[in-house]
């Protein structure tokens, strides 16, 4: 659980990086269609693990919505909690 | 200044001919869609299946383990499963389809599903199979629900595929 949460948070924000730096840089549309996917599943993932996991509050499952970072805070969420 | 770079030939391959319907990005970002599908919803389908009888035989001596196992099933190939809409939806804009009627439908269709997996099926079999580990025999009427959610859940799958490959209305061909 928590090593999925961990490659999953950082799937979510390396991902988008990398479509921000493509689109900002050479914009090759192979690059953004394979990251793109890649980015909404790490996306789900981290909502979905929220979700599923027992010690996660109702506005933890909530931050596990928020775009890029979401994965992030949950995961610094739980490490205060001394999960 | 110089405006043609990457030389025109180059342009077309890296910008333009990759995510035409038939460009070849078209057809990896399809693949991986289909490749998840087959791996991650057919395992669900399979195991969901087999937990309620699995449950009903289960004694507090021996079952409970292959119960427990059918349900890591079912929770760990749900989570890979999220690939799925997610290439769905990228295979979807390559190809130009994502205001067509029949992938709606199936949008629609899978979000019930899914819906239906987090929030019906998985926590009943949570409740199962604590029932198991506590009474050591779960309550019928929780395993006959279950086996009715659950194959709700199979049968907007084969419906779900069905319109992938019929596509009604599409011009494309099947």
């Amino acid at each position: 659980m928590r090593r999925a949460l961990n490659i999953a948070a950082g799937a979510e924000l390396v991902t988008l990086t990398l479509l921000l730096a493509n689109l900002a840089t050479v914009h090759l549309p192979a690059v953004s269609s394979v990251l793109g996917p890649v980015h909404g599943a790490a996306y789900l993932l981290v909502i979905l693990l929220t979700h599923n996991d027992r010690d996660a509050g109702g506005s933890t499952k909530l931050l596990a919505w928020l775009p890029a970072v979401g994965g992030l805070l949950v995961i610094r969420r739980r490490a205060r909690a001394g999960l | 200044m110089n405006t043609e770079f990457p030389p025109t030939l180059a342009r077309f391959i890296l910008f333009d001919g990759l995510l035409t319907p038939t460009g070849p990005m078209t057809k990896f970002l399809l693949s991986v869609h289909v490749l998840a599908a087959i791996l991650t919803i057919g395992p669900v389908a399979i195991a969901a299946s087999m937990f309620p009888p699995a449950a009903r035989r289960a004694t507090q001596e021996g079952g409970v383990t292959a119960v427990r196992v059918l349900h890591r099933i079912c929770r760990v190939y749900a989570a890979v499963g999220v690939l799925v809409p997610a290439f769905g939806l990228a295979t979807a804009r390559a190809l130009g389809v994502l205001g067509d009627a029949w992938l709606i439908t199936s949008i629609v269709l899978t979000a019930v599903a899914a819906a239906m997996l987090i929030w019906l099926i998985l926590p009943r079999q949570d409740v199962i199979l604590s029932a198991l580990a506590d009474q050591g025999r779960p309550d019928d009427r929780g395993t006959a629900r279950l086996a009715m959610a659950t194959g709700i859940f199979n049968l907007i799958w084969a419906v779900v595929v069905v319109l992938m490959i019929v596509r009604p209305g599409s011009t494309t061909g099947a």
